[in-house]
């Protein structure tokens, strides 16, 4: 295919050009060996001397990297001007619309979807039907024969079934369920403290995505991902919506659970799709919730599920660390049970950063309280110091509760104001709902 | 001891006592506040108020209390500092009081302008930092931080930049004084990089000079080089002539060498190499020099060196006379001087298909006239091969013909020429071997020994002088073959050295009208090698003048344009220096005038990235001219405007990049003699340097339907992987040998391109740029170009019978290796690291050069982009950039490893 795009150009005398060429018909050997398959595909895609402009260092912010920029611009103007004016004088799409219409005529209408099966050599494949027979055909010389690989579904023509064209392949759906569209709603302001935890996680997230010459200015390289921990309800998956919110880059999110499948395999191949998704969407942040689904500790697992979540984490500490770099992703974790987690999954390089959440102090719970009563109506009589300096070990969740809860017991009773009573008894039921499950001082 | 503690107390108390009475109010306002957060605005907006009070005093007060809570808050890089964030509504009072406040109180009306001004950098106002830090007392910047200086050094320059737009000759001072503040600071807080910036945006680079140090000189110096590339006229030059002034200034010697040698200037290197006292500093900067193609009066004037033994020993390195020694010590360190035949590098039993070895039946002549490059290539400098330096009937046995004779009428000359390139460098060795054949019978074997004297002699200037001897009496020899291989050979053995004689000699040449113009162009080629970058009048003028009494069917001829190259050659890189010549140019006959400003133009900005220039260039390449067989010339100019393109942006690797994509387009929407010209131009980009991506395109262009285009790309490949040995070029040029085995023109350009990969043995390179990519030897470039030009008219040239042509690589081949070398000039084997070249410019702490190295034991080749590193202690080089020779000497701290314990 490489010949045929360096030959539309050629001008020249045709007649001399076609003359030639008969004399050459007479001995010369097709074109040269045909360039088949994925690794060629990778190499081909970027072939062309233009793919890809040219990373300018050094990435501090400096006059040097502005003028590199420059005249970096000052080269591409030059190309749009001089690619303007060739397209006024002979437009391509002309010049294409012949051999369009010529690949159309041969392609015939309609067509039928096929697999391929197996390529025999440069101009056959074994290809198979839908419905079920398998065929050997030909691959027509303008289907691009870099993209063909077997498993990949191609265009067959309808009487002959040659292969006429191919369908790029998508990315696994179950992948594409996880990016997250639709920014969260919570934003930090709806954090209440935990003003270093967000400091953390903006130093590590999200800075190196915006600002990178920063790292490079000290020395550094920034973190690749950070661990989130600690007792339920003290707002680790609120701190990553409020990331997801802020964050202009993609955000994928997945819980452990999502991760473990059905099939042998599946689940490996999943968090590998999961980063190469990542990677291609670049800058990226992976979410992964609860991660202690698939991250515990190793140990001798005798059923076989047992033995595939363990694949999984181990695909996992792969691809968090592994020979593929992946620098403009990085990784949010969140478990409240740390201490069961594999150390090989946490060790620093993987996950560089480790942000314990810890349960509300006196201060924090007074504004979480405000975060939560900002928009109920109290009743003058209404002190929440009490249950501020109350001595209950309260987390962000519990804390929504009782206000959720003091809210229904002022709505029972068909009242528009929220009282301190309310307040004490739904603090009263929360707790006991709280420590029902653990019959306390029973096992002790 | 007691005061500040007690201070502490009360400022703590009252901080709690504001609060207790704002705290009311403050729930419902701003929720979100901490109590700390709460008492530090309250605490500051008290402070605001206190700044209208009457009292001196008390202002004072307020105001250094507000300047300490900014200078201690430790801000997140993610947020603005908490002091500043809750002033900022406060801005407005604040820039009010600043008018009303008396002038009485001056010294807190400074103060009021530093806060004043340290707010602003959170506001996106124009330059109202630089405003009232202008008004503000004259105090120590650093204590506001480095965030704070940078915004003021944009502001500064933005301000200085709107001034001198209004007026040129604005009053500037008041900046000047921040910014002799500002410029020791980032120098002495590992910020030269910003330094720099800000001297370059005021245009005061000069006041650099006074702050550097033998700390921050290398990161200031790498800097300012790397930016030069970039900076339009003549802010280049300033940058490269301070750097020089800081390394002189350092005594760093070899750097400051480096950087005269950019310039291009020769009062500044010889300058730098008399000032460098130390003697064996001194013979590694004329190794340096060696490689550079830069010849010195070692004699008189102001490089003379007074010590005769000096003297004597400086000749001999920058001669590089013992450069064929040192080659053959890689060579025998590599094990590889065992002498290869054209088949060990065809290697045809690994061909798929139909092998071209029926050679016989298609032509012979062409298979041993390529046998005779190939073995030329490949054992150059190696001094012994198995074709040409046997005897006849010798060690073969079998036959009795020599080489040389094998091969017909031009064929003949090109393979007594051969004995040249094998015997590369080695004077004292080669010229005997060479000798005989001076009294051959054959005209074609007199004029190969003529070349051959002086390939053996290229880039080597031996004491004796030979060359010029043996030859100067052929060039008015009555054949015109025996005139041309003598001609060109002066210009290959003084390529580079402005030799007069040679000049006196040839320049009649050129001019006679009676000579034939093929005789008359080849003596301006030579005068362009030996005056290359000279930009001397009277060679100029008499190449002109040859170009102007010509006649149009003699300038329609391939040799014209081997005239304009020559014009070209002698200002490459002068730029500017070239403009009357390009004038003059215009008016020649409309048959060669366009092609030879575009050729003048092109390599008067060689390597400078001049985006103007591309840019008319480009629209040259993008004009499409309709012309029939009378008109053809019409469209000459735009094969010299692609390789134009590439010469221009061949100097950094962004410019090449950015070339590499044009050249595509170029490929894309170009009329046939575009498109001939592109993979020349793209093997220009990438001489001796064989990257895959452009392997991909130019084998790509080796099958194109266009039979020129083909043939130029497979010679393209051949230069593109000069001297490499690169096996998968290798392969490449064999499958095109199975596939174009019918074809001779394009089998004998395979044949070739396999001789050059494998020139040397894989120990060689053509690319003009070395040491670190810094330097652009402008012989080595001249000895492309009148390779690469020619081809241009490649049938006529080079695959015609012009085919000695190649011979001219000779001026750009130089060994690719890393060679220590003892006080005494002994090879030193020592652990060296090589690995891939990192960009370190304004990298933070001290970042590794290189990257994925492994240790060898010197000598070792270096591949291009690659970058070595000493790997011992034990010695210190000479050269801060190994490459080529370079002198160690013990390191004088070295304390061995005891290893018995």
């Amino acid at each position: 295919m490489g010949q045929n795009q360096s030959g539309q150009g050629g001008g020249g005398a045709p007649g001399e050009q076609k003359k030639d060429q008969e004399k050459k018909k007479k001995y010369e050997p097709p074109a040269p060996p045909p360039r088949v398959g994925k690794k060629q595909k990778k190499r081909d895609a970027a072939a062309s001397l233009g793919a890809k402009l040219p990373t300018v260092y050094p990435n501090a912010k400096c006059k040097l990297r502005l003028l590199k920029l420059e005249r970096i611009k000052d080269y591409l103007l030059m190309e749009e001007e001089f690619v303007q004016n060739q397209e006024q004088l002979k437009p391509q799409e002309e010049r294409n619309e012949e051999d369009r219409s010529k690949v159309d005529d041969l392609r015939g209408t309609p067509l039928s979807v096929g697999t391929l099966e197996e390529i025999i050599d440069e101009n056959h494949a074994i290809v198979s039907s839908s419905v079920g027979p398998e065929y050997y055909v030909c691959i027509l010389s303008f289907v691009d024969k870099t993209q063909l690989e077997p498993g990949c579904s191609v265009l067959l023509h309808y009487k002959s079934m040659s292969v006429v064209g191919i369908l790029s392949d998508e990315t696994d759906p179950m992948v594409s369920v996880m990016k997250v569209e639709k920014a969260p709603l919570e934003s930090y302001a709806d954090v209440g403290g935990l003003e270093a935890q967000i400091q953390e996680i903006k130093e590590a997230v999200e800075l190196p995505l915006t600002h990178p010459e920063l790292y490079e200015d000290i020395g550094i390289k920034p973190p690749k991902g950070v661990i989130l921990y600690g007792d339920p309800g003290t707002g680790k998956t609120l701190l990553a919506k409020a990331v997801a919110n802020s964050t202009s880059a993609t955000f994928l999110r997945v819980v452990g659970s999502e991760l473990i499948q059905k099939y042998l395999g599946d689940g490996p191949k999943l968090v590998r799709e999961l980063f190469r998704v990542a990677d291609e969407l670049a800058p990226s942040i992976v979410f992964i919730d609860e991660i202690d689904a698939i991250g515990t500790k190793r140990y001798d697992a005798h059923s076989g599920g047992e033995r595939e979540i363990q694949r999984t984490m181990l695909e996992l500490l792969n691809q968090l660390d592994g020979f593929d770099s992946m620098s403009d992703v990085k990784v949010i974790m969140a478990t409240n049970r740390i201490e069961s987690l594999d150390p090989a999954l946490i060790r620093p390089g993987r996950i560089d950063r480790k942000i314990e959440f810890p349960l509300p102090d006196a201060k924090t719970k007074r504004r979480i309280f405000g975060i939560h009563t900002g928009r109920m109506t109290l009743a003058e009589d209404v002190n929440l110091e009490e249950f501020v300096m109350a001595k209950d070990e309260l987390s962000g969740a519990d804390i929504k509760a009782v206000c959720t809860e003091a809210g229904l017991l002022a709505l029972r009773e068909r009242r528009m104001r929220v009282t301190q009573a309310d307040f004490r008894k739904a603090k009263e039921k929360v707790l006991y709902k709280k420590k029902e499950g653990v019959p306390e001082g029973l096992y002790m | 001891m007691v005061a500040p503690s007690d201070d502490k107390a009360k400022g703590g108390k009252e901080g709690k006592d504001v609060k207790k009475g704002a705290k009311g109010k403050e729930e419902d306002k701003e929720p979100e506040l901490s109590e700390e957060d709460l008492a530090l605005k309250t605490n500051l907006e008290m402070m605001v108020e206190r700044l209208g009070d009457a009292e001196p005093g008390v202002v004072k007060l307020a105001l250094n209390s507000m300047i300490s809570e900014i200078r201690s808050a430790t801000a997140s890089m993610t947020s603005v500092p908490k002091p500043l964030k809750f002033l900022r509504p406060q801005y407005d009072a604040l820039k009010a009081r600043f008018e009303t406040m008396p002038s009485e109180q001056a010294e807190n009306r400074a103060l009021l302008a530093d806060v004043i001004s340290v707010l602003a950098t959170t506001k996106e106002l124009s330059r109202e930092v630089l405003k009232y830090r202008l008004a503000g007392s004259a105090s120590e910047l650093g204590i506001w931080g480095h965030e704070y200086i940078r915004h003021l050094s944009g502001e500064i320059a933005e301000e200085f930049r709107v001034r001198r737009e209004a007026d040129s000759a604005a009053n500037v001072d008041d900046l000047m004084a921040l910014v002799k503040q500002i410029v020791p600071y980032h120098m002495t807080h590992n910020a030269e990089p910003e330094a720099v910036d800000l001297l370059l945006e005021v245009e005061s680079l000069d006041l650099l000079e006074a702050h550097v140090d033998s700390k921050n000189f290398g990161r200031t110096c790498l800097y300012l080089t790397s930016c030069c590339a970039y900076l339009p006229e003549p802010d280049d030059a300033a940058v490269l002539r301070l750097a020089l002034r800081i390394y002189t200034g350092q005594a760093r010697w070899h750097d400051a060498l480096r950087v005269a040698l950019r310039l291009n200037s020769r009062p500044d290197v010889e300058a730098v190499f008399a000032a460098c006292g130390e003697p064996q500093a001194k013979k590694q900067l004329g190794y340096l020099l060696a490689r550079h193609g830069f010849s010195i009066n070692l004699e008189e004037g102001p490089a003379a060196v007074e010590d005769d033994a000096l003297r004597e020993s400086l000749r001999e390195v920058i001669s590089n006379s013992k450069l064929s020694e040192h080659f053959l010590a890689l060579a025998r360190d590599l094990d590889v001087v065992e002498a290869k035949t054209p088949e060990d590098v065809y290697k045809t039993h690994l061909t798929e298909g139909r092998a071209p070895a029926g050679a016989a039946a298609v032509d012979s002549a062409r298979a041993n006239l390529a046998a005779t490059f190939v073995n030329a290539f490949v054992n150059a400098g190696f001094g012994q091969d198995k074709l040409v330096t046997v005897a006849a009937g010798g060690e073969g046995g079998s036959d009795s013909v020599h080489w040389i004779f094998k091969n017909k009428d031009h064929g003949k000359m090109s393979a007594t020429a051969s004995l040249g390139m094998v015997t590369l460098w080695d004077v004292e060795g080669g010229l005997p071997q060479i000798d005989k054949y001076l009294y051959s019978t054959d005209n074609y074997v007199v004029a190969g020994a003529l070349l051959a004297i002086g390939v053996v002699n290229a880039c080597v200037q031996n004491e004796n002088d030979p060359a010029f001897a043996l030859i100067a009496d052929y060039v008015a020899n009555s054949d015109e073959n025996i005139r041309t291989g003598a001609i060109l050979g002066l210009g290959l053995a003084y390529a580079g050295t402005g030799r007069e004689e040679v000049a006196e000699l040839l320049s009649p040449l050129v001019v006679d009208g009676e000579v034939a113009i093929e005789i008359s162009a080849f003596a301006a080629l030579s005068l362009g090698l030996v005056f290359n970058s000279s930009g001397r009048e009277d060679v100029v003028m008499s190449i002109l003048q040859a170009l102007m009494t010509r006649s149009d069917v003699e300038l329609a001829t391939p040799y014209a344009k081997l005239l304009c190259l020559a014009l070209g050659l002698c200002f490459l890189g002068r730029q500017e220096l070239a403009e009357p010549t390009v004038e003059v140019a215009r008016t020649l006959s409309e048959r060669i005038s366009q092609f030879a400003v575009v050729t003048l133009d092109s390599c008067a900005y060689a390597g400078t990235g001049n985006v103007l220039k591309i840019q008319g260039l480009l629209a040259m390449c993008g004009e499409h001219i309709t012309a029939d067989e009378g008109s053809a010339h019409k469209t000459v100019h735009q094969g010299a405007a692609v390789l134009g393109l590439a010469l221009i942006a061949m100097a950094e690797p962004l410019g090449s990049q950015m070339a590499g994509r044009m050249l595509e387009h170029l490929l894309q929407y170009g009329d046939a003699p575009v498109r001939r010209a592109v993979p020349l131009a793209i093997s220009l980009l990438h001489v001796s340097n064989p990257d895959v991506l452009v392997m991909d395109t130019l084998s790509r262009l080796s099958h194109d339907q266009d039979s020129e285009v083909a043939n130029n790309a497979i010679l393209g490949l051949g230069l593109l992987g000069a001297g490499t040995n690169n096996a998968r070029l290798a392969g490449l040029l064999r499958g095109l040998a199975s596939y174009y085995y019918k074809e001779p023109t394009s089998l004998f350009l395979v044949r070739i391109a396999q001789g050059l990969v494998h020139m040397g043995k894989g120990l060689l390179t053509v690319n003009p740029y070395h040491t670190d990519r810094q330097l652009c030897s402008g012989v080595a470039l001249a000895g492309v170009l009148s390779v690469v030009f020619p081809c241009l008219d490649l049938k006529a040239t080079v695959a015609g019978k012009h085919h000695y042509l190649l011979y001219c690589l000779a001026a750009a081949m130089k060994p690719r290796m890393l060679l220590t070398l003892d006080e005494e000039g002994r090879p030193l084997p020592v652990p060296c690291r090589v690995g891939t070249a990192v960009d370190t410019v304004a990298q933070a702490g001290r970042p590794k050069t290189i990257t994925g190295f492994q240790t060898h034991t010197t000598p070792v080749l270096l591949g291009v982009g690659e970058r070595a590193e000493l790997a011992t202690e034990e010695w210190l080089p000479l050269s801060p950039v190994l490459e080529g020779q370079v002198i160690l000497t013990k390191n004088p701290d070295y304390v061995a490893m005891d290893e018995s314990k």
